[in-house]
């Protein structure tokens, strides 16, 4: 196995490394540098200044979207990590049933359906039902938040749970433990960390959406991602640099948490 | 602890989802986004007691196709010219006659007869502008009214021009360029008009949005672009000027109208009145840098606004200028395959 067949000893290998990382990282690394710009510019550097970021903070529109996408994230995150941790419970902790693999295909219908089609699914069928109800509300962006949301969180949480061990319960059940206080003493706490960083990873991507948020939304529902995309075909200032920049920092703080909670414990 | 916070998360959702029911006091408006003057708004709301909410769209096509399916909760749309046809044909907009309202007086003649909108029975002009030629003469120093800039560019400025990414902009004026009719489906002179296209391609660096920064830093020599960006990149880079073509040009207007099955239709037609006002017309532009078709606005404009060869066409260009009208499917069809030949 040593001295076996390894991708790194190929000629090119650090070359072609260098060149992918490059172009993954330096545009962020652009985006990230000029939202410290004292120009107007997103090109031409002026020197260092905080002005964008303030005016950002201030800037009332940017607060309420913020607070919009932040509710959403939220409240379909939750929402999304109870149904895929129940889901995730039924599809492991028994006896493997008929049509087990049909619901696990359904539930991850979300990664493999292209969005685009999600979204235009949603708009027709929502709108219907606006029409027929007379509700706008928020309610709509929790609905299709949570349903795209739900493989995310269910994949980390059928993952730890496929490693933890069936004879937990049924040792805590030899104990003369109902099946309740099994489930809340043993298999919950083992699992709690699988739920949060299901949690953590439904919340990123209901966060990050465009394309379902921008036909689902209706009067004054702007999220944080269809504010930034209605302000790109006009002029661009840094203003939506240092947007864009606090809210890779978010990202990234969300997912190296989602790293350590879901990594394996040697 | 943990559930505190989920609680809390539930609750102001749920708060927000009682919040939003429609009450008295309303305007909700369907706008391009970045295009709205927050001060505008907010005279606005002061004025009439009204909570305005604005909503952005980022194409004509995603705002209608909205509407379209219904349930949106929008009062307002802002359809551009070329699209206003189809919103009126399909009943989506309501006739809410502007043209019998107090503040109509102050719309320029040139913006009453329009052909999107005879006699101004749906609509007021929001904005409008054109595309043209923006060269910057540091570089290239001869003739910039005319299109020849990006479709056989001069040595100076090869690999140096910016296209604008819309299809119905340059495929106008490059079928004006060689001579022939928007909207027409002489194959002949299509297929000149795609191989012009093809062959100035090379010479081009890139066909993007955004170009005021790219003057700044002198990476583009030249572009096919708005009219409103020209401004602001002749303020970001003072070499930059406007040229309209003696070929031809687009025009463009976005009109501000009420829909159908708005909820709040008196708030929406006070909105209406309410922008043909100079001063508050002046507050648009100011914003967003075009032209807004009100009479009597200019002494309110900022002054870099006033006079501005950007803003205001010169006399001897204003008959060269043209509204595009929606071609007919079979027309479109051909040249949306000419534009995605272009772009692969």
């Amino acid at each position: 196995m040593a001295s076996g067949f390894s991708i790194r000893r190929q000629p090119g290998f650090a070359a072609i490394a260098c060149l992918c990382f490059a172009m993954l990282y330096l545009p962020i690394l652009t985006l990230v540098l000029f939202s410290f710009n004292a120009g107007q510019s997103v090109a031409v550097w002026e020197g260092l200044s905080w002005r964008w970021y303030e005016s950002a903070w201030a800037n009332q529109t940017v607060q309420d979207v913020s607070v919009r996408s932040l509710q959403v994230a939220s409240v379909s995150a939750i929402l999304a990590t109870i149904a895929a941790t129940m889901a995730a419970l039924a599809t492991t902790r028994n006896k493997p049933f008929r049509g087990e693999a049909a619901i696990y295909a359904v539930m991850n219908t979300p990664l493999i359906v292209p969005e685009i089609v999600t979204a235009i699914a949603l708009l027709i069928f929502f709108a219907s039902i606006k029409v027929s109800t007379g509700y706008t509300g928020m309610g709509y962006l929790f609905a299709a938040h949570t349903a795209f949301c739900i493989p995310f969180a269910y994949l980390p949480i059928r993952a730890r749970l496929e490693g933890m061990d069936l004879t937990l319960e049924t040792a805590a059940a030899d104990l003369y433990a109902t099946p309740w206080n099994a489930f809340r003493r043993v298999t919950l706490p083992l699992l709690w960390p699988g739920i949060i960083a299901g949690l953590m990873l439904a919340f990123v991507i209901s966060l990050d959406d465009v394309v379902i948020t921008e036909l689902v939304k209706s009067g004054g529902q702007d999220t944080l991602p269809t504010y930034m995309l209605g302000q790109l075909r006009r002029v661009v200032t840094p203003e939506i640099n240092a947007i864009s920049t606090v809210f890779l920092l978010l990202s990234v703080v969300i997912v190296t948490l989602f790293f350590f909670l879901s990594r394996k414990k040697s | 602890m943990k559930w505190t916070i989920a609680g809390m998360a539930f609750g102001s959702a749920m708060l927000a989802m009682a919040g939003s029911a429609a009450a008295d006091g309303e305007l909700n408006i369907y706008n391009w986004g970045n295009y709205t003057s927050p001060d505008l708004i907010k005279k606005f709301e002061e004025t009439f007691k009204v909570k305005v909410t604005v909503t952005d769209y980022d194409s004509n096509d995603a705002a209608l196709a909205k509407v379209r399916a219904g349930g949106h909760g929008f009062d307002i749309v802002v359809p551009s010219a070329n699209y206003m046809p189809i919103w009126i044909s399909e009943g989506l907009l309501l006739e809410s006659r502007p043209d019998q309202m107090e503040n109509f007086k102050n719309v320029d003649e040139r913006w009453v007869n329009v052909d999107w909108d005879p006699g101004r029975h749906y609509s007021v002009p929001w904005q409008w502008g054109s595309t043209g030629v923006l060269v910057d003469t540091s570089i290239y120093k001869g003739d910039i009214n005319t299109s020849a800039i990006a479709f056989d560019p001069p040595a100076e400025l090869v690999g140096k021009i910016n296209v604008t990414p819309e299809m119905n902009d340059v495929m106008s004026m490059v079928i004006w360029y060689v001579g022939g009719e928007y909207c027409s489906d002489d194959k002949e002179m299509l297929k000149k008009a795609r191989d012009k296209l093809v062959e100035a391609k090379p010479k081009w660096i890139s066909m993007d949005y955004g170009v005021i920064e790219k003057f700044a830093s002198h990476d583009f020599g030249a572009a096919l672009y708005w009219n409103g960006a020209a401004l602001r990149s002749r303020l970001a880079n003072k070499d930059v000027r406007y040229g309209y073509p003696k070929e031809g040009y687009p025009l463009f207007m976005d009109s501000v109208a009420i829909l159908k099955d708005a909820k709040n239709v008196e708030n929406a037609k006070l909105f209406q009145n309410f922008i043909m006002d100079p001063q508050n017309a002046a507050m648009i532009s100011a914003f967003a840098n075009y032209a807004n078709g009100i009479k009597g606005s200019e002494p309110f404009l900022p002054k870099e606004m006033i006079g501005a060869p950007e803003v205001e066409i010169p006399a001897d260009a204003v008959a060269r200028g043209h509204f595009l009208k929606p071609c007919p499917p079979a027309v479109q069809e051909l040249y949306t395959k000419i534009w995605t030949d272009l772009l692969k």
